[in-house]
C-alpha cells in the first residue's frame, strides 16, 4: 500500500496546493521583512514597494482557493486528503492576512517618515524577527505535517506577547513624556500590534497542522502573553 | 477458549476492528438486531471469511465496503443462508438474530428468509405481472383474503415509491419496467412479506444516477422500519447512505464504526488507503 493515489492527477493537484501555500508562505515572509526595512531605514519607496506586492497575495489566495474548491467537487477527497484541503483554505487565509499586515506596516512607514525618528523603533525588528521566524517554522511543520513542530511554534507566540506588551507600556510612556511623540508612537503601536497579529494567525496555521495531521482540533488553550489589554499607564511626577 | 458472552456483548478479544464501538450507550445497544460472531465461510477448501465479528443495529443502514473479492456479499449470503442452495458452502460461527442463532441446524428457513429480504444487483422480477411479482411471496407464506392482499400490495407498492407510476397496469409484465423500476419493484416485493431485515446486494450498480438517488431516499425512508445492510462497491453511496460502515479486505472485518468517523478519520491505514484511493 502506497502513498500515492491510484490516479497521479490527484496526487498532482494535492502538491500544487501544497506549492500555493508555501509561496503564499515566502511572501508572508520577505513582505514583513522588506516593510520592516522599510521603517528603520526610512525608505517610504521601499514601503511603496510592498503595499503594491500584496495584491500578488490575494491572487494567490483565489488561486488556491479555485484549485480546492475544484478538489472537493471533482475527487470527494475522504479523510486526510478532505483535511488537507481544509487546511490548506484556511491556513491560505491566514497567511493572506499576515500579508496584508506587513502592507500595512509599510503604509503606516510612509506616514512615520513624515515625523521625526524616535527611540522605541528600535524594538519593532526584534518582534518581527520572532514573528518571521515563527511563520517559517509553522510552514516547515505544514510541509511535513509535523504536528509537534506545529506545537513549538504555537507555544513561542507567547514570547511576541509579551514583547508587544512591554513595547506598549514604553509608547504609552513615551507619548505621555512629550505629546510631540504622539503622532509616531501610535503608528508604531500599531505597527507593533501587526506584528503581533501576525504571530497569532502563526498559531492558527499551527493548530490547522495539528487539526491536518490527528484529525481532531488543539484542545489545550493557548498561554497568552499579551496583557495589554489590561494595561494602565499612570503619569508620574518622576518620569522622564 | 473463552465462555460464551451475552448477546449483545462484543468479546474483547474479537473487538479491535470494533474499537470505535467502544463508547457505545447501552441505549445503542439495544437496538442491536444482528451480531454476527467469530464468522467463517468456505467456499470448499477456501476460506472466504475470517472470523467477523460485527452488529447490525436497528432501524439503521450498515454498508460493507472493500475491495472486490473482500467477501461482502459472501457475508450478505450468510446472513439468510442463501448460500445453501449450494453445495460446498459452509459457515462456521454464529449470526445472532434478537439473539437467536440462526445457523443452527433445525432452522426454518423459509421462515428465516421470509425474516430477511434481499435484493441483488441486476433486478430480477419474476416473469410474471407486477402484481403478481408483489403478491408472490404474501401467498407463499399468508393465507390472506383478496382484498386484504390487494392492500398489501398496494402498501408494499407505495413503500417502495413505485405505486403512482404502476397503479394503472399493476397487470403488465414486471419486465415492462425500466432499471430502476424493476429495481423498486424488487424491493417492494422484498418489504410485502413485513421482513424484519433487507440485504441489498449493490441495489443501484446497475442503474443510471437519478434511479440510484431514487434508490437511496428509498433506503432512507426504509430504514425508519428495518434493519437495512447494504453492500456496496460504490464508497460515496456508503457514505451518502448509511449510519454505519464496515471495511472488508481479504476476508477480514478491518474496521467498523460510524460511517462519519470512518471516512474522516478512519483508525486503520489500510481503510483510510481505501477510501482515498491509495489501493483498491
Amino acid at each position: 500500500m502506497s502513498s500515492e493515489h491510484i490516479i497521479r492527477s490527484y496526487d498532482e493537484e494535492l502538491a500544487k496546493l501544497s506549492r500555493t501555500i508555501v509561496e503564499m508562505g515566502g511572501r508572508a515572509e520577505s513582505q514583513l521583512a522588506l516593510a520592516i526595512e522599510a521603517v528603520t531605514t526610512r525608505d517610504s519607496e521601499l514601503a511603496a514597494r510592498v503595499v503594491e506586492g500584496d495584491a500578488a497575495v490575494d491572487q494567490l489566495e483565489r488561486d488556491l482557493d479555485n484549485l480546492a474548491i475544484r478538489l472537493l467537487a471533482l475527487r470527494q477527497p475522504m479523510a486526510r486528503d478532505l483535511r488537507e484541503i481544509f487546511a490548506a483554505l484556511k491556513v491560505a487565509s491566514d497567511l493572506e492576512r499576515m500579508c496584508d499586515y506587513a502592507a500595512n506596516i509599510a503604509k503606516r512607514s510612509i506616514a512615520l517618515n513624515r515625523t521625526p525618528p524616535i527611540q522605541p523603533v528600535g524594538a519593532l525588528p526584534r518582534m518581527a524577527r520572532l514573528a518571521q521566524l515563527m511563520v517559517k517554522d509553522v510552514l516547515d511543520a505544514y510541509v511535513a505535517h509535523d504536528a509537534d513542530k506545529a506545537i513549538a511554534v504555537w507555544m513561542r507566540d507567547e514570547e511576541l506577547d509579551e514583547m508587544y506588551s512591554s513595547l506598549f507600556r514604553e509608547l504609552l510612556t513615551y507619548m505621555m513624556e512629550d505629546p510631540r511623540n504622539i503622532s509616531a508612537s501610535t503608528h508604531l503601536l500599531f505597527m507593533a500590534k501587526n506584528i503581533e497579529r501576525i504571530g497569532d494567525h502563526a498559531t492558527n496555521i499551527a493548530e490547522n497542522v495539528y487539526y491536518l495531521v490527528h484529525g481532531t482540533p488543539l484542545s489545550e488553550t493557548r498561554p497568552k502573553g499579551d496583557k495589554s489589554s489590561l494595561e494602565v499607564v499612570t503619569p508620574t511626577r518622576e518620569s522622564g | 477458549m473463552a465462555p460464551a458472552p451475552e448477546p449483545g456483548v462484543i468479546p474483547a478479544q474479537l473487538a479491535s476492528p470494533l474499537a470505535g464501538l467502544a463508547n457505545r450507550s447501552s441505549e445503542a445497544a439495544a437496538r442491536e438486531k444482528v451480531l454476527i460472531r467469530d464468522l467463517s465461510f468456505y467456499y470448499g477448501s477456501f476460506q472466504a471469511l475470517h472470523g467477523i465479528t460485527a452488529p447490525l443495529y436497528d432501524k439503521c443502514v450498515t454498508a460493507f465496503i472493500g475491495p472486490s473479492g473482500c467477501g461482502k456479499s459472501t457475508l450478505l449470503r450468510v446472513l439468510n443462508r442463501i448460500y445453501e442452495l449450494y453445495p460446498g458452502q459452509r459457515a462456521s460461527g454464529e449470526v445472532l438474530i434478537d439473539g437467536e442463532n440462526i445457523l443452527r441446524p433445525g432452522l426454518d428457513l423459509n421462515r428465516l428468509r421470509a425474516r430477511i429480504g434481499m435484493v441483488f444487483q441486476k433486478p430480477t422480477p419474476f416473469p410474471m405481472s407486477i402484481f403478481d411479482n408483489v403478491a408472490f411471496g404474501i401467498r407463499l407464506y399468508e393465507r390472506l383474503p383478496r382484498s386484504e392482499l390487494s392492500d398489501r400490495v398496494e402498501w408494499a407498492l407505495r413503500r417502495a415509491a413505485l405505486w403512482e407510476e404502476v397503479k394503472d397496469k399493476l397487470k403488465q409484465s414486471g419486465h415492462s419496467l425500466s432499471g430502476g423500476q424493476q429495481q423498486r419493484l424488487c424491493i417492494a416485493r422484498a418489504i410485502a412479506v413485513e421482513p424484519e431485515i433487507l440485504l441489498l446486494d449493490e441495489p443501484a450498480s446497475a442503474l443510471d444516477p437519478i434511479s440510484t438517488q431514487r434508490i437511496e431516499e428509498l433506503i432512507a425512508e426504509l430504514k425508519s422500519d428495518y434493519c437495512v445492510v447494504i453492500v456496496t462497491h460504490n464508497m460515496q453511496q456508503a457514505a451518502r447512505s448509511s449510519d454505519y460502515t464496515a471495511f472488508m479486505y481479504l476476508g477480514r472485518l478491518v474496521e467498523f464504526d460510524e460511517t462519519e468517523r470512518l471516512f474522516t478519520r478512519p483508525r486503520d491505514k489500510r481503510t483510510e488507503d481505501y477510501i482515498t484511493g491509495r489501493f483498491g
